[in-house]
């Protein structure tokens, strides 16, 4: 799956946070590439990208919250995920989010 | 009445301690000599002996009486994450076995009760990071001490009496390079040898031999490229990032005090390379020593010998089932070995392919291996992109990790085969090393049956030279846990739904059965304790095989939990 340049911008700017006056430095963007994260990473358990059902659960079309996803990635599940808080920014973090709420089905 | 009671339990903490102090007091020492000679009341080491024969001597239990097999005594051990996956030893009656975090235990072989138990400390933070863990698949006993490996790269040696630790030493930065120690240790002369993990790990993985007095290392052995020479065989320096390691116990030779162990794959698991693999792709080059057997002198861990039994292992069938089977016939020494693909490698004594023949029916990694080479004969090396065909295998193994057994009366070798594939989309990857080491798998894939049919599993009666099947036994699911034969004509095989069979070691007509409550996935043995034959299984399911079982099967292991387990042991009444 191409991950589409219109949807990384349009996610981009929906993504970035709302800046009151005098607030952090905004957070570096993520070069992560969250397709190869897939096949690396995290495809063992989250079969076909994370389009169905394997040792994990199918990631497309979850019904999960946003933030439900965010904890389980940093924090993990004993026995079953691992815990990747200290690997992946909250950028990174987001933008696996994002490729996981727009997966689509595989095309024959 | 309470104190009645008060003195009864008084008595029985007076007998029970007699029996745990008499059970103590018979122990001898286990060294190389004993383990070699290999008395049938024992079980002295992961795969029984040096001989990875996995088969019992002990004949109290016998195709006329199985049928009276019922359960001695139970232990659970508590917070089993990923089940049970360890080979339980015995030696002079009790019982010694790990579960999940490394965590020990002594039982009385008789009782079940719990001599001791040590529970090591371990860095809770990394084990939440890491893939393959928390579980452990076995000690290794020797010189009064127990030895165990621990996921956060440690190998300890606790007091085989008393439980109390002797020495804990560091092998392996896990915190940096995230693989650790699953395996079983090895004890041969004065030594532990065990292995790291390694595979679709970038890192380096090594083969260390551990003092078992002082705890000091003494040699370790570079799975990748630890020559010049080897280099050469990684091309663009990939070698830096390899994989390897070798994470199942090996056997050992004594006549030519020579250790047997069975080497990981590369990393990334899966290459891109396509056809032109020694020129291009992630790692150029046959990968030395990367999916190979390996000959180590004892005393040395120089290479004695090798062979690779996939070059470029683009697949996952890799060497590190840790089975060496050494048998003798007319006059010939054999070393029996399965590979992760699903065939079995003929060797003689010095790692020279004797013969190679499948024991998995849908094989497609390869259209054969010459039997007299060990060759593979068109090997299908993917490029970039979605798979047209299945691949079979599945990466779970035409064979598990787990062993099978020879049966020395029947000569016949009883071992499981996989029928099962995958759909597969390699894709082009980068080793993530900072600021932790992360898994390298390099593809998408999902499960799938085989062409012709459902997935299956099948317990085979086979030669183990020349591959001819005598009888099969076949299964619904791949059964995952180990195989064991013995001298009263059984073998058992513990299924994944959670059934223990007893097959008549001729025929295989099954004589007995008796259901754990959950999947199998680890060791079966069998030892004696005060003149009597127990047989002792593992129960408890979840891990990198069996995780794939509720979404691929339904039924039984939808609500199956992959967090529990039990020690089950049966005898005669």
């Amino acid at each position: 799956m191409k991950f589409p340049a219109r949807c990384l911008t349009l996610f981009l700017l929906c993504a970035a946070p709302v800046v009151p006056a005098m607030a952090q430095p905004e957070p570096a963007a993520s070069n992560l590439n969250v397709e190869q994260l897939f096949a690396s990473t995290c495809g063992f358990c989250h079969s076909d990208g994370g389009r169905v059902a394997g040792k994990g659960p199918q990631l497309m079309n979850t019904k999960r919250s946003d933030d439900f996803i965010r904890n389980r990635i940093k924090h993990g599940k004993e026995g079953a995920m691992p815990a990747f808080g200290s690997t992946f920014s909250d950028a990174d973090i987001d933008k696996i989010i994002h490729y996981i709420r727009t997966l689509k089905p595989d095309q024959p | 009445m309470k104190t009645r009671h008060g003195k009864l339990a008084a008595a029985l903490a007076v007998l029970l301690g007699t029996t745990f102090l008499a059970a103590a007091s018979f122990a001898q020492e286990v060294d190389s000599k004993r383990i070699e000679a290999n008395n049938p009341n024992d079980w002295l080491t992961y795969h029984g002996s040096y001989n990875s024969y996995h088969f019992s001597g002990l004949t109290q239990i016998n195709t006329n009486n199985v049928k009276n097999l019922s359960v001695a005594w139970i232990h659970i051990p508590g917070h089993s994450t990923r089940g049970l996956q360890s080979m339980p030893l015995a030696a002079d009656g009790v019982l010694y076995y790990t579960g999940s975090y490394s965590r020990l235990f002594a039982i009385d072989g008789a009782s079940g009760q719990v001599m001791w138990s040590y529970f090591p400390e371990l860095d809770d933070a990394l084990v939440a990071r890491q893939t393959h863990s928390p579980y452990n698949r076995g000690a290794a006993l020797g010189e009064g001490k127990v030895f165990v490996g621990t996921v956060d790269g440690r190998l300890i040696a606790v007091d085989a009496k008393t439980g109390k630790p002797v020495w804990d030493t560091k092998l392996i930065d896990s915190q940096k390079l995230t693989i650790g120690f699953t395996g079983a240790p090895l004890y041969v002369n004065g030594m532990v040898v065990i292995g790291s993990q390694g595979g679709e790990w970038p890192v380096r993985g090594k083969i260390y031999a551990v003092d078992a007095a002082t705890g000091k290392l003494k040699w370790d052995f570079q799975t990748i490229a630890p020559t010049d020479e080897t280099k050469k065989t990684w091309g663009n320096d990939s070698w830096r990032v390899g994989g390897g390691g070798g994470w199942m116990p090996g056997g050992y030779d004594p006549e030519t005090n020579t250790i047997w162990w069975g080497t990981s794959n590369g990393d990334p698991l899966y290459d891109w390379s396509g056809p032109d693999y020694m020129t291009t792709g992630a790692r150029p080059g046959n990968n030395l020593y990367i999916s190979s057997v390996l000959g180590l002198d004892a005393a040395t861990g120089k290479l004695k010998f090798y062979h690779q039994e996939n070059p470029h292992d683009v697949w996952d069938f890799d060497s590190a089932v840790g089975e060496f089977l050494m048998i003798d016939r007319g006059g010939q020494k054999y070393v029996v070995h399965p590979n992760k693909g699903g065939y079995i490698f003929v060797y003689d004594r010095s790692a020279n392919v004797k013969n190679v023949w499948p024991i998995a029916h849908n094989i497609n990694y390869v259209k054969s291996i010459d039997p007299k080479t060990g060759e593979l004969i068109g090997r299908r090396d993917m490029s970039a992109g979605k798979q047209a065909d299945l691949l079979c295998p599945h990466i779970s193994g035409g064979v598990s990790w787990n062993s099978g057994s020879y049966d020395p009366k029947t000569g016949l070798y009883y071992k499981i085969g996989n029928e099962w594939c995958m759909h597969l989309e390699v894709l082009k990857t980068t080793p993530v090393t900072e600021p932790q080491v992360q898994l390298d798998i390099g593809a998408n894939f999902t499960i799938a049956p085989p062409p012709d049919g459902p997935i299956y599993g099948h317990l085979d009666a086979r030669d183990p030279i020349t591959g001819a099947k005598k009888w099969e036994v076949r299964f619904p699911e791949p059964p995952l846990a180990s195989v064991m034969s013995t001298a009263g004509g059984l073998v058992f095989v513990p299924d994944a739904r959670g059934t223990v069979h007893a097959y008549d070691a001729n025929t295989g007509k099954e004589l007995w059965s008796h259901s754990d409550g959950t999947g199998h996935q680890g060791g079966i043995m069998s030892y004696s304790a005060h003149g009597k034959q127990y047989v002792a299984v593992v129960a408890g399911f979840g891990g990198m095989a069996s995780d794939d079982y509720a979404p691929t099967f339904g039924g039984v292991f939808k609500s199956m939990p992959r967090d529990d387990g039990a020690l089950v042991v049966y005898s005669v009444k």
